[in-house]
């Protein structure tokens, strides 16, 4: 029983030794959590600085000799044998016994009364000192925080004050309570911020929210944004507007009291940030890749993309284009990164590989592609592209498409077809025939033949044949059958259906369709006119030698029958022709030769009866009129400059004409003042107080009048009508002056 | 009146006379009793004796004479104090004050030469020592501004140009036009010499009544001087122009663009062909013009024609547009091509010299323009127009009007260059010199060069209008002096109740009135000083010497001494009491 109470001493003294580790930590933890003003960092605190305490202090190592020892040195009455209560009696002596039961006996009472050397009142005074530095700290800390953003906080304020000087019969209304809440576009992933500085920059597109409260009775509230007009909607004594923010500028607030005067607050900014397009980057590749037809035709796309509010979508859009010159074709495709692009981050990097063989790219194909990127901005995304790179082929041989190598001018057309292609076209067509439905092949099939008509009188222009050309382009006949289509009962154009109105010049609509004259003057027109000394026998032509011209005769009659055969829907049956016509075209082309164009201008025909009659009986005059607003700029503002000097020399009060007039000088200077807000903010307000009647000072007048004069340009250069005086000495001069010449 | 004795109490002559011969009654009435004794005749005369020096003493006689009195020093601001140190030392006791301005010198009284010292009297205190020799003996150097010359009037667009000269300038200071707010327009380095005259010019960019600021700062920005600059800027009017041309050419299409877009009244014609026109009437212009009348000219302010159309003018035509010019000031510019520099001296009023030089440089950057290789000659009548001195045009007046040209080659391509402003320039240079002037019923000027509060502020007025009255703002009407000469020239004098912007109207007429500037009293002093100067210069010389023809031929009434009458009194009064002791 000796024993235990030693042991419950020991307890008490390792218990005291961990209350004061204890308070230690909970000083320290105080003091980095007043200082960071972070729950968190308070706790990590306590809890290190308890670790250490605990480690310094070793509560653990107080051993029952530690106790005995000290209760030996501090109690007279253990007669230095408290060591024998916890010795077991079977072990002792008798008089080791006997001391034992009279220590413990006498222990008994005292021993809980002991207490165990501590440092309790030492730590609980650091713990305070610690707690008090933590609040010092913070107060310290604060007041420099504020000086720093002390200015700050008495701009977030808005202010009204009375546009007119007051009768001061009613109170004036007071703002009570200001809200601004900017709610972001819910893309950006930002919150809502509430404010009540009314200095706002938001991105484009945020909904913008003020609430204002007043004390007293006030009307009209109204938010002037440059101009603009734009009413309160009073919902529960509260004052609410909301607006979608889309450009930048300037605006104030003011309102009517009961009285009807006026008040009007500051002006305050109202920035707009754009929503910056992604930014694209393909890194590690050259503007051009060649390859070889039997190199490893892969690709590494690597793209970097970024953007300031998060990226919605990112792919490759590759173009393939096979063949050259004429026959070019261009195949599109989109390809899909093969990583899913997670939505919304603001920056990420994406590897493609490339491999040209899977987009079937044959040698001499070229591929351009780029990486286009959308951000997530509502309503329409803003889209960005990379730089386009291109990969080629290489391809084995190169061949060169010339229609006219024989012509000084290259007159192939744009819009046409050859002749061989028409043949892969024909090819293709009964190819497919089993696999379409007979309105498209029959639809394909006249298109063919509109395609063979077209070369056909391509090449008829090469032998003259002008008239031809004429008559089958058939636009007028076309143009009107058009127009009487809906009166003309039953004779509707056959090929109408299969044709969508193909068969006319005007084809791709390129050309704006005129009335009928202009149709018919422009028809005159050949376009070879100018390079063609035309005959009107198509024999005559001196564009080819006789043979020639017989060759191609009979290559323009076997295109009739293929066009014929296309038009019937029979494109097996015309398919010989068009053979037959490739040949000779080709054997025509391949007689080459040199032919130097001859170019000549005929002028029109004179009309001998009237030349040099000089009768000009039929001209009149002709007259014009016009008139224009002569605004000089900054005509406003330099008037009120002005009226404020007047203001200044106190030769007239402040009236209603010059409030009208510094609004539209603030107006003029708006304009200029989206494009650089700060140089003119300054004047701006300046303006705009004097709407107030408390500013109406001459210390005021001159202040804007000197931001006004600082900020406005000179004056263009005009010339001006003068004044002058003359006096008869004056007079009497110049006429002498003029005799004596 | 004759040289003799004047009784400077005239007005108690009779009054004197009397008493007197009423003293001499009682007198003789006392002493009747010994009218038989000897000594009674002996003492009438004593007592007649005593009685007239009675009178004279209060009567005062006096004669002319040359008055040669003392030499006095009056001192002015400025003065030299070695100067009056040495003239102290030759003058002993020699009488000094010291002047200030409007209040009579007491010193005058009583001498009669002065040696003035320092910037001098104010011209309104002449008439002081207007019978005084006067050796004026100036003042030290001044320094600072001595002279601010500028255009007080311009119309808005126009640049207010001020010629000023600083005497002893100190090197590293800076000279600052400043407009009415003070920001700065332009500035001028100081260069250490004795005086320097320094050019500043702006354009004022509004229109009204503004106080323009000459500041002196040193080279840490600090303000040591400032002086105002009073200017008034005008609204211009546009113009009403008429363009005539025989064929479209780019010059004038672009020039006509111009001028129509700055809101000017244009009626263009450009001949089609023989009798044939195209009239375009730009802001307002009306009516067709064939041949030139006088009724059709008259409310033009500029003509414009090329040199074919010139020439081409029929005889009536041309002459209605030379008197129109002469009578109403048109202005006619001739556009020049090659055939103007041939014509003779019959058909054009121009004469030219080949020079041969075909470019010209203008502007800053510096951009060359073509140019026709001919120079104007040089006679009285030719007046030159500069543009960054170099003649660009010419014009001869013609009584009112005056006709130009320029020498200037398609201009336009300025245009299509992109130098919209130079372009403007030009034009706007030769056409304001060339354009009529508006006339105005009324001119003023200011012969106080610097009006100063309650200080006489001399104006001159011209006008054609009869019966003329100038008010003040106060609505005090003013009193003109015409001119002996010229019967439209009339001189006032006002004196200014304020600072700042004060303003004459010529009161039965409802022309706008005119401002003139008063100036604060410590306001250009050092040009207020100089003109001072200049003035005492003028009315004293500059000899330090004294007139003496003037001191000598000045007479002044001087009362005799009264002692002597004083003495007779005495010595008769002396025998009236001692006569009756000896006698008994």
């Amino acid at each position: 029983m000796g024993a235990a109470s030693i042991e419950r001493f020991q307890k008490r003294w390792q218990q005291s030794k961990y209350m004061e580790a204890l308070l230690y930590a909970i000083g320290f933890g105080g003091l980095v959590y007043l200082l960071t003003h972070h729950l968190i960092y308070g706790v990590i605190g306590f809890i290190v600085s308890a670790a250490i305490a605990v480690f310094v202090l070793r509560p653990w190592s107080i051993s029952q000799e530690n106790a005995v020892s000290y209760i030996d040195a501090h109690l007279p009455q253990a007669g230095f044998s408290s060591g024998l209560l916890l010795s077991p009696s079977n072990e002792l002596s008798d008089l080791s016994k006997l001391q034992q039961y009279r220590v413990a006996s006498q222990l008994e009472p005292i021993l809980s009364q002991l207490r165990p050397p501590q440092n309790l009142l030492k730590a609980t005074l650091i713990m305070f000192a610690l707690i008090l530095l933590g609040l010092a700290g913070r107060f310290v800390f604060s007041k420099v925080g504020n000086s720093l953003d002390g200015n700050k906080s008495t701009k977030e304020q808005i202010t009204f004050s009375p546009k007119d000087s007051l009768s001061t019969s009613i109170e004036i209304p007071e703002l009570t309570g200001t809200k601004i809440t900017v709610r972001y576009p819910s893309y950006t992933g930002k919150s809502a911020l509430n404010t009540s500085d009314p200095n706002i920059k938001a991105v484009q597109g945020s909904s913008i929210q003020w609430n204002l409260e007043f004390d007293g009775d006030v009307q009209g509230v109204q938010l002037d944004l440059m101009g603009e007009l734009i009413d309160f909607a009073k919902i529960d004594g509260l004052y609410r507007l909301t607006k979608n923010l889309q450009a930048s500028g300037f605006y104030s607030f003011t309102f009517k009291d009961s009285e009807g005067n006026n008040y009007v607050s500051d002006l305050y900014s109202l920035e707009m940030v754009k929503d910056e397009p992604p930014m694209v980057q393909i890194e590690g590749l050259d503007s051009y890749s060649y390859f070889e037809f039997d190199d490893d035709k892969r690709l590494m796309l690597n793209a970097n993309i970024s953007d300031d509010f998060g990226i919605d979508d990112a792919y490759i859009i590759a173009t393939v284009s096979k063949g050259s010159g004429e026959s070019v074709k261009f195949r599109e495709e989109t390809i899909r990164f093969t990583k899913t692009i997670p939505k919304g981050n603001k920056q990420m990097e994406l590897k493609q590989p490339l491999d040209l063989a899977a987009l079937k790219m044959d040698p001499g194909d070229e591929l351009y592609f780029y990486v286009e990127a959308l951000d997530q901005k509502i309503p329409s995304p803003n889209v960005a592209r990379s730089e386009t790179y291109f990969a080629v082929i290489r391809d084995t041989v190169t061949d060169m498409f010339a229609v006219e190598g024989n012509l000084g001018v290259d007159l192939m057309p744009d819009y046409f077809r050859s002749q061989r292609q028409l043949i892969i076209d024909t090819e293709k067509l009964i190819a497919d025939k089993p696999n379409i439905s007979e309105k498209d092949f029959k639809f394909r099939s006249n298109e063919l033949g509109f395609d063979q008509k077209q070369l056909r009188l391509k090449y008829g222009q090469f032998m003259g044949d002008e008239t031809e050309m004429q008559a089958a382009a058939g636009a007028v006949s076309h143009e009107q059958g058009e127009a009487e289509h809906g009166t003309e009962d039953g004779e509707e154009d056959l090929l109408d259906e299969y044709s969508h109105k193909h068969d006319s010049e005007n084809e791709h609509n390129l050309v704006e369709e005129h009335d009928h004259e202009n149709e018919r003057q422009e028809e005159d027109e050949d376009p070879l006119h100018d390079y063609l000394h035309n005959h009107s026998d198509p024999e005559e032509s001196t564009l080819f030698e006789k043979s020639l011209k017989a060759k191609l005769r009979d290559a323009l009659n076997i295109m009739w029958d293929a066009e014929l055969h296309l038009r019937l829907y029979e494109p097996e049956k015309s398919l010989p022709f068009q053979y037959d016509a490739l040949a000779i075209i080709q054997e025509i082309k391949n007689s080459a030769r040199i032919y130097v164009h001859r170019i000549g201008f005929d002028p029109p025909p004179i009309k001998e009866e009237n030349r040099l009659s000089g009768d000009v009986e039929d001209i009149t005059n002709y007259d014009k009129r016009q008139e224009f607003e002569y605004q000089k700029s900054f005509a406003s503002t330099r008037e009120a400059i002005s009226r404020l000097e007047a203001l200044i020399q106190d030769k007239k009060p402040f009236d209603a004409m010059d409030s009208a007039l510094f609004v539209d000088a603030g107006n003029e200077l708006a304009q200029k003042a989206i494009s650089q807000p700060l140089k003119y903010i300054k004047v701006l307000q300046g303006l705009r107080d004097l709407e107030k009647a408390a500013n109406r000072s001459k210390k005021n007048y001159m202040e804007v009048q000197k931001n006004l004069l600082s900020v406005l340009p000179q004056m263009e250069d005009v010339p001006m009508k003068r004044t002058r005086y003359d006096s008869e000495i004056n007079l009497l001069y110049l006429k002498e002056l003029g005799v004596y010449e | 009146m004759n040289d003799g004795v004047v009784f400077l109490n005239q007005n108690l002559f009779w009054p004197v006379i009397i008493v007197g011969l009423v003293l001499m009654a009682v007198f003789v009435w006392k002493e009747w009793s010994q009218r038989a004794e000897g000594r009674f005749w002996l003492k009438l005369v004593a007592a007649f004796l005593a009685i007239v020096s009675l009178m004279l003493i209060v009567l005062k006689p006096s004669t002319y004479q040359d008055s040669v009195r003392g030499k006095g020093i009056v001192l002015t601001d400025g003065y030299r104090s070695s100067q009056l140190d040495s003239l102290k030392s030759i003058y002993k006791r020699i009488k000094t004050e010291e002047y200030s301005k409007g209040r009579t010198l007491s010193l005058l009284t009583e001498v009669d030469s002065i040696f003035l010292l320092g910037h001098g009297l104010e011209p309104f205190d002449f008439w002081q020592v207007e019978n005084k020799s006067v050796a004026f003996l100036g003042s030290d150097e001044m320094e600072g501004w001595i002279v601010i010359s500028r255009n007080n009037e311009m119309i808005l667009g126009e640049p207010l140009e001020i010629r000023a000269k600083y005497a002893k300038p100190k090197a590293g200071h800076w000279a600052i036009l400043a407009d009415n707010t003070e920001n700065p327009l332009d500035s001028v380095f100081f260069e250490e010499t004795n005086a320097q005259m320094v050019t500043l010019s702006a354009e004022p960019k509004a229109s009204g009544q503004f106080v323009y600021h000459l500041l002196e700062k040193n080279g840490d920005g600090e303000v040591l001087s400032n002086e105002p600059v009073p200017i008034q800027v005008k609204e211009g009017r546009p113009l009403k122009i008429l363009m005539v041309n025989t064929f479209p050419t780019f010059e004038t299409k672009y020039l006509k663009n111009f001028l129509t877009e700055k809101g000017h009244e244009v009626l263009a014609r450009i001949q089609l062909t023989k009798g044939k026109y195209k009239f375009e009437y730009f802001n307002g212009a009306s009516g067709t013009i064939y041949g030139f009348t006088s009724e059709n000219l008259k409310d033009y302010d500029l003509l414009i024609i090329d040199t074919d159309s010139y020439t081409s003018l029929g005889r009536a035509s041309k002459e209605a547009m030379e008197e129109i010019s002469a009578s109403e000031g048109l202005g006619i510019f001739i556009q020049a091509d090659e055939g103007l520099f041939r014509l003779s001296e019959r058909q054009s009023p121009f004469r030219f010299n080949r020079d041969y030089v075909t470019e010209i440089a203008l502007g800053q950057p510096v951009h060359t323009l073509p140019k026709y290789p001919y120079a104007f000659q040089q006679n009285l009548r030719t007046q030159e127009i500069l543009m960054d001195s170099v003649v660009v045009a010419a014009y001869l007046p013609i009584q009112k009007g005056k006709i130009g040209t320029t020498l200037l080659q398609n201009t336009y391509q300025l245009i299509l260059d992109g130098k919209e402003t130079l372009y403007a320039r030009i034009w706007t240079k030769i056409l304001n010199t060339i354009a009529r002037e508006q006339e105005t019923a009324v001119v003023w000027r200011s012969l106080t060069q610097i009006p100063k509060l309650d200080e006489p502020f001399e104006f001159e007025l011209q006008t054609l209008l009869t019966d003329v009255e100038v008010t003040t703002e106060e609505g005090a009407r003013i009193p003109l002096l015409q001119d002996i000469l010229i019967p439209g020239k009339f001189t006032g004098t006002v004196y200014p109740r304020k600072t700042g912007w004060n303003q004459l109207q010529v009161a039965n007429d409802s022309i706008s009135p005119w401002f003139y500037f008063v100036y604060d009293d410590g306001q250009l002093q050092n040009i207020h000083q100089s003109e001072l100067r200049n003035a005492n210069h003028q009315k004293f010389g500059s000899s330090s010497t004294f007139d003496d023809l003037k001191s000598v031929s000045k007479k002044e009434l001087q009362a005799i001494t009264p002692f002597w009458f004083y003495l007779i009194l005495l010595l008769s009064l002396g025998w009236l009491w001692l006569e009756p002791k000896l006698s008994s």
